[in-house]
């Protein structure tokens, strides 16, 4: 029998010999390609129980802890599956791209992700965790432009900060006694969970939960073409995976997640970068997925309907969300452009890439026949089955906004509205047609066939997605959007502006504070330095030989007072008199007699005696 | 090429509305005759979603327009200036 590999360790050792393969074109890229399909075949024989179909494996001891790399069950087969898919469209589409490091961080990005999704422990899953956030980080910097940097900046310092907090959170939690196992922990809000809280919101931060969210949408749309299309998918899916493993049922994740689903979409009206709309909106349907998270109850029906529809949800929200940040990444390929106001018209040029992103654009706005219809509806028909009204409202409300603005607003914008195009297009690069073409076709077979899905879900699925009633609501509902769009697409245009988000807090307030302490904070700072400095040396002065240094002062004193009632030219003898004596002064040693030098050390240990007495005592 | 362009606009314009109509008469057809589990009263409504849908996108586009104009909206430097 084989022995298990992990598929996380196929990417994470594959990636290095990457930059190796350096002027053979060709054999890199097969080979970047291959590496995802290894990672497929591996998984589909997990499934299949040749390697290892469930259980725990590739288990170590580290400082008396025992850690596990590989927990394989329904939940994290579900995510590996789509994270591994999704991996090869994503390089394939950036496949004509040349920087080997690139392709390296991006399969340093994805392996650790699939490290995360296998953790079986607190200690492997932190591990992952932080390789996840600075190999992303070079997929930002990748964008090559001075904003790319600070957003890059700004983002590895939330993520530590993520990062930190898990770590404490999980060595308190082991503090208190709780377990390194990585299972569902028991939260609840006082000082005994001070562990459990951190890291729920280090996860929380991961989701991109409002008011943490800002990282998401500032960094996103500064990455490279490439990388913004592997960011979509990895850290705030994963985020949603830990959160169903740690934190199901937890009730303010419900309301949490809701906010959000209409958060972005609020945000993504005001957006005029045309990917920094499309992050809005990653933030947005996540929200669902947290929603779903909450209403998680272990063995409820609606609860089981409810993680389902998470998991669910966060597959085929990969695989659209990538398809549309795939087409709106070929148009700033093609024109170098990526604001509203700046494009328009240019659908003549590019009519397969508008096509491919329509469909991502039908499947996130949960047109029936895509993928969203089947994974959405899952989560708000739990919450109709919870019972909860306004969140029921809420969601439903976030998916009118998302049609209005991905699936119409959007195209509309870059393709559409003007009737001369802007600027010279052409379509991109075979490869990004092609990983297109394969994500929308995924997106559709999801649709039609949800079978498919529903099979490889973690818990069975009694849901049915084509009810007559579900798909006649939806039609109607996204119809009626089209008109209300359709009469005031003259609000829609973009403006040149840019949106404040929670992020202000740490640019402006933020740069503030740093402006003090470089500032005011650091001359008050050097004032006190110099003349403790100062006292210092005239300390070591005097203690040179303190006698002569009392008359040296004595005599200057004294020269002071004298000064206005003696005559200049004595006063001058006077100055010229101490400034001999001060010259002298350091080669002048005190020369005390035999008796004098042991009384002084009599006295010093009269001294030490007392101080043992009183402490003593 | 005008008049072409005006043709199909027309089309899709008639698409539309046969559309509109198909689907809320579907609406009504569907909650006549197969009754539907309904969890909340409204959606006993036959039209619901389509009232929501066309209320909720007017308040949506009007009520983040007024909150990006009065609050969030700022000029592109704002964060190089500030």
């Amino acid at each position: 029998m084989i022995e298990w590999f992990h598929p996380g360790f196929i990417y994470l050792f594959g990636a290095f010999l990457v930059p190796l393969l350096k002027g053979k074109k060709r054999l890199k890229q097969v080979y970047i390609l291959l590496l995802p399909a290894i990672a497929f075949v591996n998984l589909l024989l997990m499934s299949k129980g040749v390697l290892l179909s469930e259980g725990k494996t590739w288990v170590l001891t580290f400082l008396g802890y025992e850690l596990t790399l590989g927990r394989i069950d329904r939940l994290s087969m579900v995510f590996a599956y789509v994270f591994v898919i999704a991996s090869f469209c994503m390089f394939l589409y950036s496949l004509h791209i040349k920087e080997d490091w690139q392709h390296v961080s991006a399969f340093l990005y994805i392996g650790s992700t699939l490290g995360v999704v296998f953790a079986g422990d607190l200690f492997t899953l932190f591990f992952f965790w932080e390789i996840m956030a600075w190999a992303s980080l070079f997929l930002i910097w990748y964008g090559k432009t001075k904003s790319a940097f600070g957003a890059g900046f700004r983002y590895i310092m939330v993520h530590s900060f993520g990062g930190v907090c898990l770590l404490a959170g999980v060595l308190i939690h082991l503090h208190n006694g709780g377990s390194l196992a990585f299972e569902s922990f028991t939260w609840g809000i006082g000082g005994e969970y001070l562990g459990v809280n951190l890291i729920f919101l280090a996860f929380i931060i991961n989701a991109a939960v409002p008011p943490l969210h800002a990282w998401l949408a500032d960094a996103y749309p500064e990455a490279s073409v490439t990388g913004a299309v592997f960011l979509t998918a990895f850290t705030t899916k994963s985020a949603i995976y830990v959160l169903i493993r740690g934190f199901p049922g937890v009730e303010i994740l419900i309301w949490l997640g809701a906010i959000m689903a209409l958060y972005g979409v609020v945000f993504a009206v005001l957006e005029n970068d045309i990917r920094r709309l499309l992050a809005y909106h990653i933030i947005s349907q996540v929200g669902y997925m947290v929603a779903g998270v909450g209403m998680g109850v272990f063995g409820t029906a609606a609860g089981e309907m409810a993680i389902n529809g998470a998991a669910a949800h966060a597959f085929c929200h990969i695989l659209y969300k990538a398809v549309l940040f795939m087409g709106m990444g070929a148009v700033i390929e093609v024109t170098g452009r990526r604001k509203l106001t700046e494009l328009g018209g240019i659908y003549k040029y590019m009519p397969i890439t508008f096509w491919l992103y329509m469909i991502g654009a039908f499947s996130i706005s949960g047109f029936p026949l895509f993928n969203g219809f089947v994974s959405k509806t899952m989560i708000v028909h739990a919450s109709a089955m919870w019972g909860y009204p306004t969140i029921w409202l809420m969601l439903e409300g976030a998916s009118i906004g998302t049609f209005l603005h991905t699936g119409l607003k959007l195209p509309w914008g870059v393709w559409f509205a003007r009737d001369t195009p802007v600027c010279e297009a052409r379509e991109p690069p075979k490869n990004m047609l092609a990983a297109m073409g394969i994500t929308a076709f995924l997106c559709t077979l999801l649709g039609v066939y949800p079978q498919i899905l529903y099979n490889i879900l973690p818990y069975p699925v009694d849901y049915v997605p084509y009810a007559p009633g579900h798909v006649v609501a939806m039609c109607q509902l996204l119809l009626f959007t089209f008109v209300a769009f359709w009469l005031l697409r003259a609000m829609l245009h973009g403006t040149p502006t840019i949106t404040l988000d929670t992020d202000w807090f740490y640019r402006i307030p933020g740069k503030r504070v740093i402006r003090f302490c470089e500032g005011p904070l650091m001359s008050f700072a050097n004032y006190i330095d110099q003349n403790v400095m100062r006292m210092a040396g005239f300390i070591v002065w005097v203690s040179r030989n303190p006698f002569a240094a009392l008359r040296i002062k004595g005599e200057e004193v004294k020269l002071k007072v004298e000064k206005p009632v003696i005559t200049p030219k004595k006063a001058e003898e006077y100055e010229r008199g101490l400034e001999e004596a001060r010259r002298r002064y350091t080669k002048e040693l005190p020369r005390l007699s035999l008796g004098a030098s042991i009384l002084l050390i009599l006295l010093f240990f009269l001294v030490y005696l007392a101080m043992y007495l009183l402490t003593v005592h | 090429m005008k008049m072409k362009i005006a043709i199909t606009m027309r089309h899709l314009f008639l698409m539309l509305y046969v559309s509109l109509f198909v689907g809320v008469l579907a609406g009504i057809l569907v909650k006549l005759f197969l009754h539907p589990h309904a969890y909340f009263w409204w959606e006993e409504i036959p039209v619901f979603s389509a009232v929501y849908g066309f209320v909720g996108c007017i308040i949506i586009i009007v009520a983040s327009k007024a909150l990006g104009h009065h609050w969030l909206q700022k000029e592109e430097d704002y964060y190089e200036k500030h």
